[in-house]
């Protein structure tokens, strides 16, 4: 760590701090090191300190050619998620800022192609699977999602945005797409069921399918995307690519910042009077739910303690409404259940099964949400979404957009962190830890079909809605970084 | 329809006889699946009329598809290629202002680019097949075990690509076919290339399925197609397979290209637009009838038609695997959900 300031104790205020001062590349070093310490943990301080790092990253980018920008970003993205895999929202951070290059790019292009292409083709660019392949082409373009997201927000928690809201309209393209369904029907045609049909992007490789042949698990750019970027950077020189990206990338942390009153501006459509709700370990966006349904409403919370890793946190958010050092949210606005006039139970872990069948709705909070639906949270989720299942209680997952990843659960193994057994058994105790293994997983799987619903800034999702949020999040040439 | 080999059909047409062109298709790459060869077959089709409007192409090509399927017993995959290439036709015929065009000539133009890109088709078809296989390798980790069935050139690709990877071990059960089933070749074919890649291989019948499910950590299938609920039509035991691997809480998967996606809706078993014989019920009296009637009744295998059986025998049925069976559906364009099948079609369709 080569900064010049003083860290006092290193973590996400340490690092955004001395961001401001230190150059680039001691910064993706000292984010790293943090990363690798877990001085850097959990999804929000991860996704906040990653799109921070990727602005200065975006902002001290030399030149204007897009296709080096999406191999500098990527570069980074990759120390960044090997310094620590698990915590998947880095990933997710640096997929979405690619995809804002491409989406720059591709709306500056767009015009471009179709003055110059070639008229003795029959199918020009727009047409091409190739050209904004996959998925996410045609779904993005009509995606009720976008529009919702567009929408200005619950006029009571405006007014708790401590940004400027009025930000997340002002560029039309990225969150708030505002693309008429007339004209997406126009662009409809990029189907990837017509795959088989597009005309090869390059006249010259008349037979050879050159895109679609090249497997995108490489991780690569493919060798036409490259060539289309480079294309693009010669040809057009009059706008400012830097300049785009770095609002948007701004946009993100709009988005960061305000995903959990949006999420909270839900709660009153899920959580009526005198209903009990179960929830688990500390979580600052069920806390904001529920604490916006508790402005209206009297409910009861059961509080499930999450023992052994995050009972202290649990605890100091029942107690005063905040996890211990928690910098990055608005202290003003923070105050416990118990203050809002909720009546709170703590129940140990094991007790969940036994109080199951008196709960109307099990609120979670996550770690991750994959693909398929299934989400990463804390331990004791799994046995608490199967408890519910079983008594017939609706499970409701809140999690912001962010937290979504295109990442399928291939192996479980991978994505479950073991933490510190000593919380379970003290190491003082030699007797015991000699002769008996003690294992404290910080998290659990929960498959998607044991989740009801997903509330996120964009509103409720059914698991099997999400492949849908992350093709409109994600472009497939991203996914592996 | 009666009995017929191939030559005899291509001297008793005239005029472009599309079933010959499409068995012809078939048997000259057995890598070709039943949708893009029919595609091929209806682009010969269009090369060697005289058409020059829309609506004629438009009437040709309903002409010949309805022959097409008339003529074999199983036409679930076939129709999905046939619907897809006349879907993509009317979409862009009647669009001419969404192609870079002059107004007069983009007839000409859209049919030129078929006729000279036939080849491309089944390029991209045969690339996709490959590309899913990228995809679906992620799926396979070291040290699991894959229980698979069928003939299905997919999963065989998707195997092999595994196999390829060095630092992979796998093992896979492989749920042989009956004998006299017309896929048992494919079958053979690809547990011997599996074993030649040094991937332990177990065959099991059918009836071993659930005996061995606890050793197995997932379940990938091929599809003849997937319908619009995110179901899929395959191969008669697929069914099962799947409520086993659901019942013991297994992933159960399913790899096919997107030309598969067909749009058909069945509510059980039953639904299937086609005339299979499984349940047979008989008294003493009818079995010992000759069974020359039965010949009449179809003709034609489910796939590669170089065979000289011609029945959609039992052995050669399909079954319907619902939806909720299902863990994800490994397409070229992702992994998708049941649920995005229909979003597939609704885009394409309306």
């Amino acid at each position: 760590m080569s900064q010049g300031t003083v860290i006092v104790a290193p973590g996400l205020s340490s690092f955004l701090k001395s961001l401001k001062t230190t150059p680039v590349e001691p910064s993706v070093e000292h984010f790293i090191s943090l990363l690798k310490r877990r001085q850097i943990r959990n999804s929000r301080p991860c996704a906040i300190a990653t799109t921070a790092l990727l602005l200065r990253v975006v902002g001290e980018f030399k030149g204007r050619d897009a296709a080096k920008l999406v191999k500098r970003i990527r570069e980074v993205g990759r120390q960044l998620t090997s310094a620590q895999p698990r915590e998947v929202v880095v990933g997710n951070i640096v997929r979405r800022v690619l995809g804002l290059v491409r989406e720059v790019v591709d709306e500056n292009i767009d015009g471009e192609t179709n003055a110059t292409s070639d008229p003795g083709h029959p199918a020009p660019a727009q047409h091409d699977s190739l050209h904004r392949p996959l998925l996410t082409s045609s779904i993005s373009q009509y995606s009720p999602l976008k529009h919702a997201a567009a929408e200005p927000m619950d006029a009571s928690f405006q007014s708790e945005a401590t940004s400027d809201s009025g930000d997340i309209s002002k560029r039309p393209p990225l969150l708030a797409s505002h693309t008429s369904y007339a004209a997406s029907a126009g662009t409809g045609l990029t189907q990837s069921l017509f795959g088989i049909f597009s005309q090869p992007e390059t006249p010259s490789a008349s037979n050879t399918p050159t895109g679609q042949q090249s497997p995108i698990g490489k991780g690569m750019l493919t060798s036409l995307n490259l060539e289309r970027l480079t294309d693009f950077s010669k040809s057009n020189t009059n706008f400012d690519l830097k300049a785009e990206v770095m609002d948007g990338i701004r946009e993100l942390q709009d988005e960061l910042e305000q995903s959990d009153d949006l999420i909270a501006a839900n709660a009153l459509d899920h959580i009526h009077s005198n209903e009990i709700i179960l929830t688990h370990t500390a979580s600052t966006s069920v806390q904001k739910f529920l604490l916006a349904a508790a402005r209206k409403r009297k409910f009861t919370v059961v509080h499930a303690e999450t023992f052994p890793h995050d009972h202290t946190a649990t605890h100091g958010i029942l107690l005063t409404g905040k996890k211990r050092e928690n910098s990055t949210v608005d202290e003003a606005d923070w105050k416990p259940l118990i203050a809002a006039g909720i009546e709170v139970y703590v129940i140990p872990d094991s007790h969940v099964y036994a109080i199951m069948s008196r709960v109307n709705k099990v609120i979670l909070a996550t770690h991750t949400v994959l693909a398929n639906g299934g989400l990463v949270a804390a331990a004791g989720a799994h046995m608490i979404a199967k408890a519910a299942k079983n008594h017939q209680v609706p499970v409701v997952v809140v999690s912001g957009v962010y937290k979504l990843s295109p990442v399928y659960p291939f192996d479980l193994d991978e994505l479950i962190e073991y933490g510190d057994a000593s919380s379970v058994v003290p190491y003082e105790d030699g007797d015991f830890v000699d002769k008996v293994d003690v294992e404290a997983p910080l998290f659990d799987y929960v498959p998607a079909d044991l989740v009801d619903l997903y509330i996120t800034n964009l509103g409720g999702h059914a698991p099997s809605f999400l492949y849908r949020i992350v093709a409109d999040h994600y472009r497939p040439e991203d996914i592996t970084l | 329809m009666d009995l017929r080999t191939p030559t005899t059909e291509k001297t008793s047409f005239p005029a472009f006889d599309i079933v010959s062109t499409y068995r012809t298709i078939l048997a000259s790459d057995p890598d070709l699946t039943m949708p893009v060869a029919a595609i091929e077959a209806l682009v010969e089709a269009i090369a060697n009329s005289t058409v020059n409007t829309v609506a004629e192409t438009l009437d040709l090509l309903t002409y010949h598809t309805e022959i097409l399927k008339s003529s074999i017993p199983n036409p679930i995959s076939l129709s999905a290629g046939t619907d897809l290439f006349q879907r993509y036709l009317v979409t862009t015929l009647n669009r001419p202002a969404s192609l870079n065009l002059g107004p007069e000539d983009d007839f000409r133009a859209i049919r030129n680019h078929l006729l000279s890109n036939g080849r491309l088709f089944v390029e991209r078809a045969k690339a996709s097949r490959e590309k899913i296989a990228s995809f679906g390798k992620h799926f396979i980790r070291d040290g699991a075990t894959v229980l698979t069935n069928g003939g299905s050139r997919v999963v065989g690709a998707l195997l092999r690509r595994a196999a390829d990877s060095s630092t992979m071990r796998f093992k896979v059960i492989y749920v042989t076919s009956p004998e006299d089933c017309s896929d048992a070749q494919g079958g053979n074919k690809i547990v011997a290339d599996l074993r030649a890649h040094n991937v332990p291989v177990a065959t099991i019948p059918d009836s071993a399925v659930a005996y061995s499910l606890g050793k197995v950590d997932m379940v990938i299938v091929g599809a003849e197609g997937v319908v619009e609920n995110g179901g899929i039509i395959s191969r008669l035991g697929t069914y099962q397979m799947g409520l086993l691997a659901k019942s013991k809480g297994k992933p159960f998967y399913v790899v096919a290209e997107s030309h598969k996606f067909v749009r058909l809706y069945p509510l059980s078993q039953f639904d299937l637009p086609i005339d299979q014989k499984v349940l047979d019920f008989k008294v003493a009296e009818d079995v010992k009838k000759p069974n020359a009637e039965k010949l009449t009744e179809d003709e034609g295998v489910a796939d590669l038609n170089t065979f000289t059986t011609t029945h959609l025998r039992a052995a050669d049925a399909v079954d319907f695997t619902p939806p909720d069976l299902i863990s994800g559906i490994i397409t070229e364009s992702g992994v998708l959900t049941p649920s995005a099948v229909s979003e597939e079609l609704i885009k394409i369709w309306f």
